[in-house]
């Protein structure tokens, strides 16, 4: 089957073409959100490989 | 190798695999599936909302025993209750995100499929609620003065965990515009066998992308808590070189 049909003018194709869209782009948005901060957020302080405290054991 | 760096290696690769399953769940969705009988090509809406629908039940679970984790430990091992406050803001996200998605695509499908954009059916109601709950959550996490935030939140978390069953079981317990349940819900519930690999991939795709921004944001939550800890304690130096 081929895919030209989601673009064509019709309202089943616009909807599902907005529902793929969308969906990527609150997903993409969220982890481009994410790893916007892990960039910038106290650059340069690493996080340590001892994180957990003492009393921690997991 | 440092422990850092093998945690990015493995979160690199799954990503990776994620992206590959996503990419192959789409094409079985819009490609290779069959066109439905009744509602035609918006149908394929279902192989996205369905996945991500069942999603926003489950994440909010993680967000319900990380919160009782952290009331258990916040006084006992507070090192302990910031693990768990981490994991507990991650997947209040991480259901704000999925819930989202769950609405907005069953919107575009109503509208489509019956001719409304929204009704204020048991379901859509319960899940609105639902999304309402967990903004609630952070807003009250981001906005809240009081010292007591995050205590506060755990608190609203347990609550909003009740939500998720009524959801669930809204459309069993309520004559709903929303259809019956696809998957268990009695005899002529079910997918047709051709709509099973593409429905199926789209679940197992979704969930690792899910289980990968729980686990990335976990991480930068970790790190900002690690990050208010060294300025803490910086503080309480600094603080102490004067008094001398």
């Amino acid at each position: 089957m081929k895919l030209s049909w989601i673009f064509g003018p019709s309202m089943e194709a616009h909807h599902l073409l907005y529902a793929y869209v969308a969906v990527w782009l609150i997903q993409g948005g969220y982890a481009a959100w994410i790893a916007w901060h892990w960039m910038h957020d106290g650059m340069g302080a690493r996080p340590s490989d001892t994180l957990n405290g003492p009393n921690d054991n997991s | 190798m440092t422990r850092s760096r093998t945690y990015g290696l493995t979160g690199l690769v799954w990503f990776l695999l994620t992206i590959a399953a996503i990419a192959y769940a789409t094409r079985l969705a819009l490609v290779v599936a069959p066109t439905e009988a009744t509602m035609g090509n918006v149908q394929r809406i279902f192989y996205y909302h369905v996945p991500t629908s069942m999603l926003s039940l489950l994440f909010p679970y993680v967000n319900f025993g990380a919160s009782l984790c952290y009331l258990y430990w916040r006084r006992r091992d507070p090192l302990k209750a910031l693990t768990a406050d981490a994991v507990a803001i991650a997947s209040a996200e991480v259901t704000v995100v999925y819930a989202s998605i769950c609405l907005l695509t069953g919107m575009l499908w109503g509208r489509a499929a019956w001719g409304i954009w929204w009704t204020w059916d048991a379901r859509l109601t319960s899940m609105l609620l639902l999304w309402l709950l967990y903004v609630s959550y952070l807003m009250l996490r981001k906005l809240s003065a009081t010292g007591q935030a995050h205590t506060l939140a755990a608190v609203l978390s347990v609550f909003a965990a009740i939500d998720v069953p009524i959801v669930y079981m809204s459309i069993q317990w309520w004559r709903t515009q929303h259809p019956a349940p696809v998957f268990f819900g009695g005899p002529d519930s079910g997918i047709d066998a051709s709509m099973k690999p593409a429905f199926g991939w789209n679940v197992l795709g979704w969930a690792m992308w899910g289980i990968f921004l729980l686990l990335f944001r976990y991480a930068l939550e970790r790190r900002r808590q690690e990050l208010e800890q060294d300025a803490a304690l910086q503080a309480i130096e600094a603080s102490l070189e004067i008094a001398q």
